[in-house]
């Protein structure tokens, strides 16, 4: 079997859970022995792979940023219109050029099935699927729903065409599941496929834990060893919830000064973030990273107590697991996809900010109750595989194509 | 052939959602406990179970004279059955009138004061709950410990209090090759007699009568009987929880009917005989010493002390309300020893055990939370909460205490 797939990052350039399904799906799939050709932009640098079954494509630069245009104007008006039609052009320009580079390579190659990524490659997809006659897979990471409050129509309407001239919608939870089926999409082509961990990766190793006791060498004074560290990680954007956080903190400070709010990521909403600890009397409580590379990011989770993901809008959350997997107890909305998955979580409505709070205190006070949730967690995210991801995928591949097919 | 059944009865109460920012204006019970939450849940399995089993049950022994059934029924829920469903109460008063129903004894608070380092508390529950009971009638000579708790030393304890039988599983890992249809005594316990619970016949109508993939099913009473008919030995302990008729199995399955057949099948057996744990007692040689020097009991497929002290979170909770027990009784105040002893509830213990994180089970059924972790959030607020009332009530005591410093 065969499948050319359209993607659209990889990490480390990744600015979403996207980029990391990808990544570990092309590989796990890889594994079991699909022939993989996936088609993704010139990033400038050489995407080496030693998989015997992959094959990395780059196809041609593009400017196309997936969260580009959710940047706020300074003005409304003018400069936001030219970042919309940027981002739709660009997007436009990448799936012309995707649609050239896969229908090209198929008289060699001989393709079984297309599969593309949310609404960005899936207008190269749709034409694909026409001019080649190859069955259309579409895997929906987020809709647009998700990704910003005021969504734009004509990304929605491109999301609506996927929708329709799929031959399989895979997502990976029933909350997006939902969210299609009211975007007008039958319910018999969706498959719900949760994502994994790589949990290896985020395993605390014995130098990580080092990094609980930075005092020792000189650096980073805010990790006293006696504060309690919660963690935020994610984009900072309205969807994320990163207020209620601020809000949940200034509560949880009340009661319990000693604790460090760790906020890392980047995203239109830094800027009121900060002055809002600031107002709220949280500066020395609350400190910005920024957006961190992932081995930061395995560093953070490390040290943190306590990862708490506030979103109001979470398709999946991947950083779950990420946190899980580091050993460290997790506090999530109800309204994510990995909660639907996980049991080892304190579950919280986004919007409660005195009972998210609450739990906060109360999983910062109790050691017995982080040390099961960090044993509990960890077990449970060693069972969350991208294998599981990746075998799931393939028998949705056989689904449209035949058991019998090779 | 004797056929001893016995049912409990038990509503746990049910604790409130306790906020850490409460402000404590609130009298001390309705801060920890959820009387609404309680009220709703007694009145709709008293609607469902309680009222009508005890409609039959009344029927049944009219019209059968050789009909003998026992119930152990806790303070905790006589107090709830009293004020929420008053026709309960008064229809299990009307059951004991027909002078064919044992009571047997136990705690009041359905505790596991039997397992505290210091036994007093333990006895004081049970005196407690035979004084609760003779609202209902006068309890007989057996005693049944929270959840069939068994060892040498409570079986000890109970011959010390004047009990002549005791009940407990019957157990393979106990018996070996001995089976629990006889009556045994008990290692070092005096001549008080053990009797064992068949597990296999009890389990038949507690657990699989409505699972369509048993093979037996459907159970008549006819072939039940004939099952029990069948059976060797002295005496058949049939001990299941009252809430199966009606709760565990609901009414369209068929158990109301199994029971309304059940005393007639068994009367054209022969050998059959319907009788209660102190005329067992009473009449029945012990064949031999059943030998149990730590815990067992019937719950979960462990069968022993885990489903409440299983973990580092049930061991603490567990630990911190014993400590109290000085501190309360030195108090002198009726309402927080009364509320100290309602957290003793083996159920508050129950919900935090992290057996169903592996394989979902029946904490989860009868679980008020949506985890363990949560759970145990809840309980320990309030357990801290009441330690923190206790330690300023003392505080403020006219009575000057030792280490007062004044």
């Amino acid at each position: 079997m065969r499948v050319a797939m359209l993607g659209w990052e990889f990490p480390p350039y990744n600015s979403g859970g996207l980029g990391v399904h990808c990544y570990e799906l092309t590989r796990k799939l890889a594994n079991l022995g699909v022939e993989i050709d996936f088609f993704m932009p010139d990033t400038g640098q050489c995407e080496s792979c030693s998989y015997p079954n992959l094959r990395i494509i780059q196809v041609c630069k593009t400017e196309l940023q997936p969260y580009y245009h959710y940047l706020k104007p300074q003005k409304p008006g003018a400069r936001q219109k030219i970042k919309f039609n940027r981002v739709t052009d660009a997007a436009y320009v990448y799936n012309r050029m995707l649609e050239d580079a896969v229908s090209r390579l198929h008289g060699s190659r001989k393709y079984d099935i297309i599969h593309v990524h949310d609404w960005l490659t899936v207008q190269g997809g749709i034409g694909l699927k026409h001019r080649l006659g190859l069955p259309l897979v579409q895997t929906y990471h987020s809709t647009e729903y998700d990704r910003t409050s005021n969504p734009f129509e004509y990304i929605v309407g491109i999301e609506k065409a996927g929708l329709y001239h799929s031959d399989r919608v895979i997502t990976v939870s029933n909350r997006t599941k939902h969210r299609l089926v009211a975007m007008g999409c039958p319910e018999y082509k969706i498959r719900v496929i949760y994502n994994g961990v790589d949990w290896e990766k985020f395993a605390k190793s014995p130098m990580l834990s080092h990094a609980r006791q930075p005092e020792r060498q000189g650096k980073q004074p805010y990790f006293q060893r006696k504060r309690k560290i919660v963690l935020f990680l994610g984009r900072i954007t309205e969807q994320k919830g990163p207020v209620n956080f601020l809000l949940a903190a200034k509560r949880v400070v009340e009661k319990y000064p000693d604790v460090l709010f760790l906020i890392a990521g980047t995203g239109d909403l830094l800027p009121t973030m900060i002055n809002l600890s600031i107002s709220l009397g949280l500066s020395s409580n609350v400190m910005f990273l920024g957006r961190i590379s992932e081995e930061d990011s395995r560093r953070i989770y490390a040290i943190a107590d306590l990862y708490v993901m506030p979103s109001m809008s979470e398709p999946f959350g991947i950083t779950a697991l990420e946190a899980m997997s580091s050993a460290t107890p997790i506090m999530i909305s109800k309204t994510s996809g990995v909660s639907e998955v996980v049991r080892t979580a304190i579950k919280v409505d986004f919007w409660d900010i005195d009972a998210m709070a609450g739990k906060m205190i109360s999983l910062l006070k109790f050691d017995t109750l982080r040390k099961a949730m960090s044993a509990h967690g960890n077990s449970e995210a060693r069972r969350l595989t991208w294998d599981k991801t990746a075998q799931s995928t393939l028998l949705v591949y056989h689904e449209l194509l035949g058991f019998g097919g090779q | 052939m004797k056929i001893c059944m016995y049912f409990q009865v038990h509503q746990p109460m049910r604790l409130a959602n306790f906020s850490v920012f409460a402000n404590g204006a609130r009298p001390l019970l309705a801060t920890y406990f959820d009387s609404d939450l309680n009220r709703q849940i007694m009145q709709k399995v008293a609607r469902k179970c309680y009222a009508p089993a005890n409609r039959l049950m009344l029927e049944l022994l009219d019209k059968h004279p050789d009909f003998r059934v026992s119930y152990s029924i806790t303070g905790v829920f006589l107090e709830q059955c009293r004020e929420f469903a008053p026709e309960v109460f008064e229809s299990f008063r009307d059951l004991y009138r027909t002078g064919r129903v044992e009571l047997l004894s136990e705690t009041y608070y359905h505790s596991l004061s039997s397992l505290f380092q210091n036994k007093l508390e333990f006895v004081n529950q049970v005196e407690m709950h035979k004084d609760a009971m003779s609202q209902i009638g006068t309890v007989g000579r057996a005693f049944r410990n929270t959840e069939t708790i068994f060892s040498n030393e409570i079986a000890f304890m109970a011959q010390s209090m004047g009990y002549t039988s005791i009940l407990s599983e019957g157990l393979p890992q106990v018996l070996g090759w001995r089976s629990p249809n006889y009556v045994y005594g008990v290692a070092g316990a005096g001549k008080i007699k053990a009797l064992l619970r068949n597990y296999q016949l009890s389990d038949d109508v507690g657990y699989r009568f409505s699972s369509k993939a048993w093979n037996e099913y459907p159970l008549t009473a006819s072939k039940y009987a004939s099952w029990l008919s069948h059976s060797t030995g002295d005496v058949l302990n049939i001990f299941m929880d009252y809430e199966t008729f009606g709760e565990h199995h609901w009414e369209d399955t068929g158990i109301f009917e199994f029971l309304r057949h059940l005393p007639g099948e068994a009367a054209r057996h022969r050998n059959l005989e319907f009788s209660t744990p102190s005329i067992v007692a009473a009449e029945t040689e012990a064949k031999g010493d059943i030998d149990v020097p730590s815990a067992i009991s019937w719950a979960d497929a462990e069968r022993d002390t885990s489903a409440w002290l299983g973990n580092d979170m049930q061991r603490e909770c567990f630990s911190l309300l014993q400590s109290m027990e000085a501190q309360v009784k030195e108090s002198g105040d009726g309402e927080l020893l009364h509320a100290w002893r309602m957290l003793q509830n083996s159920d508050h213990l129950y919900y935090l055990s992290t057996k169903s994180l592996s394989d979902q089970d029946v904490h989860n059924y009868f679980s008020p939370y949506e985890s363990p972790f949560e759970a145990y959030i809840n309980f320990m607020n309030i357990l801290q909460d009441f330690k923190g009332r206790l330690d300023s009530r003392m505080a403020g005591s006219p009575v000057p205490r030792m280490h007062s410093g004044n």
